[in-house]
């Protein structure tokens, strides 16, 4: 009998940290009252004012060190902080990439410089990252990037387009990754990342609109753009390693099964009033019931990953397989709920939701790692490839 | 002797594997399809006091029970484990000759209905159970897809004079259910390991059939489905675990009627594990091709199993309205508090 090869532990959140939920219920119902909640979507919703407040309350960079302006706190707490914020629709995309990966990346490989200069910030819910990985022709294969950055005097030039960085167009800066050596026989080899400053000279972000009518993601085009030697995060060539050590923390997190979330609410609620009045079946219970199930399951799973990351573990498959089921979930609920209800039954809330979660669903599978990458990522950790 | 003692149970884990591998062979699930009982492993897992699993005389809990399961599921051992176990969980002593079955009308389906004598018949909607004499009651083979020897058996006046048997057994059902997605658990992951052994070895084209994108996106999504299967049954025994925990906490011996089940931790392992595997066992046959098609390859002897075990003690479609009906009583503002209740 061969051994099992992906383990998610049974691990509970600890019980100290339902003061911290009680915490965050209560800020969300005093800064962020229900009737501004409309989607669950971690990319919905871009607040400066908002993520401020959040950085006040020690919310963000929950687990870096007090020295860098972090608070020193579990990945459980974290955990919790992130699950509160999306189930209540909170605006939390100016600072979820920076909070999410980009402080770690530069815990883990900055200079001091750079840990001095951004980290502090974006603990404070005031300094915001976009990822710069995507190209026009490097998409699922990143190692194919082509933009590249060339060694001069005092610091590098870029020059390339980068595609689909969220919030470019809204935020500070972005790390991006870049050739700084010609291809070779080593895909992985040649590859840096710099942190760009967005809004310097030689750098044009032009948002693109997606289907649901918003200006969310940007192609990003760099002219001639000069970085200094200080911007270059961690060893030159190292890249690849650096950009595959975020991912556990892209990919697990409850941002992947809880887009849909706002559905499973409205659904909740109109089944609720039916079912006062005795109008609700078996079948219709049964299929809210089915969803409540996976959505218990998959954060149960994701809470694993927290503990994954907190014994310092680098969780990449199980985060790959948590997205992948988590996505798929994200696109079941719409579709399940769309059929329990017909829509001369459903409430304007829940159509609103439906039709929000809808649009944007296409986009679940395909950022933060294809479904196609994941299942590679995940047939690679079952000893395949 | 804490139930949740890991030494023990990795103890346990390592023996029953031993066993289930020296005498559950291919063999011996094969004759026992045609009706022939696997005596000698029955006899071996009895000396080794593993028929006795969950009983607090054998220093064991629930938890060492549900593993027992698992294991037994991975090898598809063709006995009346979970039966059996549960009726002695539920008598509180050891009882090689009776067996569990949920009360459907006046009838009860029992499995190898020549090993036992009498039987816990558990009436579900009252939560009482009590226990009946199976002697000289008319019975009638059934037609399981198991083909192991099953009856329905009239229990009629049989159950009446049982009266003075009837205990409180609220937990019973919740426990048979998380039972079969303990042993589901298991069966998913052999057939998980079968499918992976198998297609690192089958070469077609020129190469190992593994090594072909589509194969590798397929076993990919059966093994994600077996991870969410684990997890959600991993939490449904720990959740279980504690309650007896409780339980024991106020007497040295734990009454069934005392057993605090939380349902709906067991209705999500229910329903998770046995949709895992409508997705698991079609996945795992379909990279085996026409071979997992016969009756000579045994993945058809797990695969019988899972899409059996799946229907048994509630189908995801039952347990999964309990959790509609506890959400319905609820506010929908209250939701996301009734997921996070699920730790």
């Amino acid at each position: 009998m061969q051994n099992q090869p992906l383990q998610f532990q049974q691990i509970g959140l600890p019980e100290a940290t339902e003061e911290l939920r009680a915490q965050v219920r209560e800020f969300l119902r005093s800064e962020y009252p229900a009737s501004r909640r409309r989607n669950s979507d971690f990319t919905s919703g871009h607040d400066p004012e908002f993520s401020q407040a959040l950085g006040a309350q020690g919310w963000i960079g929950m687990t870096w060190p007090k020295a860098y302006g972090g608070h020193e706190r579990t990945f459980f707490e974290r955990y919790v902080v992130t699950e509160e914020l999306l189930a209540a629709g909170a605006p939390v995309s100016a600072h979820w990439i920076a909070d999410r990966q980009s402080g770690p990346l530069l815990l883990r490989y900055g200079s001091e410089a750079q840990r001095e200069k951004h980290v502090a910030a974006i603990a404070r819910g005031e300094s915001y990252f976009s990822i710069g990985m995507s190209e026009p022709n490097s998409g699922s294969d990143l190692a194919s990037v082509r933009t590249t950055a060339s060694e001069v005097e005092g610091g590098w030039v870029i020059n390339g387009t980068k595609l689909w960085s969220t919030d470019a167009h809204r935020n500070h800066f972005m790390v991006a990754l870049v050739r700084t050596e010609a291809p070779s026989k080593n895909r992985h080899a040649g590859l840096s990342q710099f942190i760009v400053d967005l809004k310097k000279d030689g750098v044009e972000v032009r948002p693109i609109r997606n289907m649901t009518g918003n200006e969310d993601f940007n192609e990003v085009v760099f002219t001639d753009y000069f970085v200094s030697a200080e911007d270059l995060v961690g060893e030159p060539g190292n890249g690849w390693a650096q950009v595959t050590s975020e991912l556990g923390y892209e990919r697990s997190g409850p941002e992947r099964f809880l887009s849909a979330f706002r559905i499973l609410v409205e659904l909740a609620r109109s089944l609720q009033e039916q079912a006062a009045r005795g109008e609700v079946s078996q079948q219709q219970k049964a299929q809210l019931g089915g969803l409540v199930a996976q959505l218990i399951t998959l954060r149960r799973m994701s809470i694993s990953v927290a503990g994954m990351l907190q014994r310092g573990d680098s969780p990449n498959v199980e985060a790959a397989l948590v997205k992948e089921l988590g996505n798929n979930y994200e696109k079941l609920v719409p579709e399940v709920a769309r059929l329990v209800l017909p829509l001369q039954r459903r409430s304007g809330q829940l159509n609103a939701a439906l039709q929000d979660t809808l649009l944007l669903s296409p986009s679940f599978t395909l950022r933060g790692g294809t479904r196609e990458i994941l299942r590679g990522v995940i047939a690679r950790g079952l000893g395949l490839r | 002797m804490s139930s949740t003692d890991l030494s023990t149970n990795d103890l346990i884990i390592d023996t029953a594997t031993r066993i289930f591998a020296d005498g559950c062979s291919h063999s011996v699930v094969e004759a026992a399809q045609e009706g022939v009982w696997a005596a000698s492993l029955w006899t071996t897992l009895a000396d080794n006091g593993l028929l006795e699993i969950g009983l607090e005389e054998s220093g064991t809990g629930l938890g060492e029970l549900f593993e027992f399961l698992r294991v037994a599921g991975r090898f598809a051992a063709p006995l009346p484990l979970l039966e059996s176990l549960i009726a002695q969980f539920a008598l509180g002593k050891p009882t090689s000759d009776t067996t569990f079955a949920v009360l459907q009308g006046t009838t009860v389906e029992i499995a190898w209905p020549e090993r036992f004598s009498a039987v816990v018949a558990l009436d579900v909607a009252l939560g009482e159970a009590r226990l009946v004499s199976l002697a000289g009651l008319k019975s009638a083979p059934c037609e399981v897809m198991l083909g192991e020897p099953v009856a329905q058996i009239e229990l009629g006046a049989a159950w009446q004079a049982a009266a003075d048997t009837q205990f409180a057994a609220p937990g019973l059902y919740a426990l048979a259910a998380l039972g079969r997605a303990a042993q589901m658990c298991g069966g998913l992951e052999a057939s998980l390991n079968m499918a992976i052994g198998y297609c690192s070895e089958r070469e077609q084209f020129g190469r190992t059939i593994s090594k072909f994108q589509a194969i590798q996106h397929q076993l990919a999504v059966l093994a994600s489905e077996v991870a969410a299967s684990q997890r959600a049954t991993d939490a449904a025994i720990h959740s279980l675990v504690a309650s007896q925990s409780a339980a024991v906490g106020t007497s040295s011996a734990l009454e069934i009627s005392r057993l605090d089940v939380r349902l709906s931790d067991v209705a999500v392992a229910k329903v998770r594990v046995g949709s895992a595997v409508g997705i698991g066992a079609e996945i795992a046959h379909q990279v085996h091709g026409a071979m997992g098609f016969t009756m000579e390859y045994s993945l058809h002897q797990l695969t019988r199993r899972l899409w059996s075990w799946r229907d048994q003690f509630g189908t995801e479609s039952d347990w999964a309205e309990l959790l509609g009906d506890e959400v319905c009583a609820g506010s929908a503002d209250d939701l996301w508090a009734y997921i996070t209740s699920h730790g």
